[in-house]
């Protein structure tokens, strides 16, 4: 038990540290509105925990911090200069409605994350996907002017990236302020995946689907462009690492989480291409929720059944311990 | 069940039928995110529910229990048919706008598994008034809903702008309207448990006339 609460905080540390980097460059291109934003969200966050941890009779303790990385999350998927009170909002529902109305973060059914990004989308889906061009300083109370769409929503609609790979891998286009910036979320999907703080399966499952769909009907004009770009729009890569390979989401076998991440990847690929669904992964993985939890079920299962049989296997082994000395008593005669 | 003392004001806040039993809840989540919906809605169900209640409540009791239901179904269907038209008159658009929802009104649980489970073995005073108060209690929750999510979602009060700084509008969809009625189930049953809470202390307080 005390591993389990120990190893819960690593990987929030973890998680928080390649946020906080994501935020930092965030911070660069858009200056200090995305800090504050940030700062507003887990401010809230923390707020939502500890009133909702009130109500419920339970201590807030290091583990439920956990919340503040969600909150993160959140700030980092929207446009930095979007109303802070819709990013409130947003936050308070993933906190309440999305995780501590089912029990708090030891009975998670939703990634509160996503569930408010969805929350969002339903209600102010024009703020939410009008976004500053990069290097466009907003000041923390002016209005923001000159919003673009994405470019996920460009390629999605014209299936052409006019940027370079240089400038797709340092993250310098149009789209949420921490899902752009490919190189950084690279190297962070390797290193939570080494440090186990991610569902390797899960993350695999979604980049795998992703692949071979974008190779099989491919969006931009080559395989090998949809293939590339199909990765870094849309937020793939930043909700296939924050959101679907979430651990406490996820399958635990990573053998089911690569099919959950598999599936998702897959029919958020197909609505890009058919709906030009913008960010679609996000919407998949809140709707697959169940198939998740089928999946968890699953596991539970054949975990029940793996303790019956070798608790069955226990008694016989321990039963044929007892045996041989009748056995030889039975023996002696017939020799 | 339990074994507390049944009242026939039950119906709003000790036993509401939609807060407590989930009964009625699909034209409240779907149709109940304004208050002219709300209005059309209540109205119907009010009198759909206690006409064909207070008619079905002459039904023989000695008929299967299977022809019984059919027979309160057809009524509730025929009382239906003045209503529909009442309620073209005084909410105009409001069928159109509640859809489905509206004509299976007239098939609603109240009468078609209730009214043989509980109303129809009490006297018909009391189950009269009884039926009264659950209408009342469905009435209370389909009007609060359709007023807050309405102001809520669309910034407005029975079509009258209200000075909403941010409206929601994910709140007038079907999900809204799932997690506003969830809410609604959680603050019910912290009200009820605190009533009666206060109840059982009040009677485990020792009688000062006594000493």
């Amino acid at each position: 038990m005390v591993k389990a609460f120990r190893k819960e905080r690593i990987v929030w540390i973890d998680l928080m540290i390649t946020l906080l980097v994501l935020e930092v460059m965030s911070y660069f291109y858009y200056g200090p509105r995305s800090a504050v934003l940030a700062g507003m969200c887990v401010s809230a966050a923390v707020i939502a925990e500890i009133l909702s941890l009130r109500l419920m009779r339970r201590k807030f303790t290091a583990d439920d911090l956990t919340c503040t990385s969600d909150a993160l999350i959140i700030a980092l998927m929207m446009p930095p200069v979007i109303d802070m009170k819709i990013a409130v909002l947003a936050v308070l529902f993933g906190a309440l409605a999305a995780k501590n109305v089912f029990g708090g973060r030891r009975n998670m059914i939703f990634s509160p994350a996503a569930a408010a990004y969805v929350f969002v989308l339903t209600s102010w889906g024009r703020k939410l996907l009008l976004y500053p061009e990069p290097h466009t300083k907003t000041g923390l109370f002016d209005d923001p002017e000159g919003l673009v769409s994405s470019a996920s929503y460009i390629y999605n609609t014209t299936g052409k990236v006019e940027h370079t790979d240089f400038e797709l891998l340092l993250g310098n286009f149009t789209g949420p302020s921490g899902a752009v910036s490919i190189l950084l979320l690279a190297i962070a999907a390797v290193m939570l995946m080494f440090r186990r703080n991610i569902s390797v399966g899960a993350f695999l499952g979604v980049i795998s689907g992703t692949v071979l769909f974008a190779a099989v009907t491919p969006v931009a004009g080559t395989r090998a462009g949809s293939v590339k770009y199909s990765l870094i729009m849309n937020m793939v890569l930043f909700a296939s690492i924050y959101i679907v390979a979430d651990r406490r989401i996820a399958p635990k076998r990573e053998y089911f989480a690569f099919f959950y991440g598999l599936f998702i990847g897959i029919i958020s690929y197909i609505l890009v291409l058919t709906k030009a669904l913008e960010n679609a992964i996000v919407i998949v993985s809140v709707l697959l929720t169940p198939f998740a939890l089928a999946l968890k079920n699953l596991e539970k299962k054949i975990e029940m059944a793996d303790y019956a049989e070798r608790a069955a296997l226990r008694e016989n082994t321990a039963g044929a311990a007892d045996l041989p000395e009748a056995d030889e008593k039975e023996a002696d005669p017939h020799e | 069940m339990n074994n507390r003392k049944t009242s026939v004001f039950d119906g709003i806040l000790g036993d509401n039928m939609v807060l407590s039993s989930l009964m009625v809840i699909s034209p409240v989540i779907i149709c109940g995110d304004t208050l002219k919906n709300a209005e059309a809605l209540s109205y119907a169900f009010t009198s759909v529910t206690i006409l064909s209640m207070l008619i079905a409540s002459f039904v023989p009791k000695k008929l299967p229990y299977t022809v019984k239901i059919i027979i309160y179904a057809m009524i509730s269907s025929l009382v239906y048919i003045p209503v529909k038209v009442a309620t073209q008159e005084f909410y105009r658009g409001a069928i159109d706008r509640i859809g489905i929802y509206f004509p299976l009104l007239a098939v609603n649980s109240l009468i078609v598994l209730q009214s043989e489970a509980k109303f129809f073995r009490m006297p018909r005073a009391k189950m009269f008034f009884s039926l009264f108060f659950y209408v009342v209690g469905f009435d209370i929750v389909m009007l609060l809903t359709g007023l807050i999510r309405e102001l809520l979602a669309y910034g407005t009060i029975n079509g009258r702008v209200a000075d909403v700084d941010l409206p929601v509008s994910g709140l007038s969809q079907p999900f809204g309207g799932f997690i506003f009625l969830g809410l609604m189930c959680g603050l019910y049953r912290w009200i009820r448990s605190l009533v009666s809470r206060e109840k059982k202390e009040m009677r485990s307080e020792p009688n000062v006339s006594d000493n």
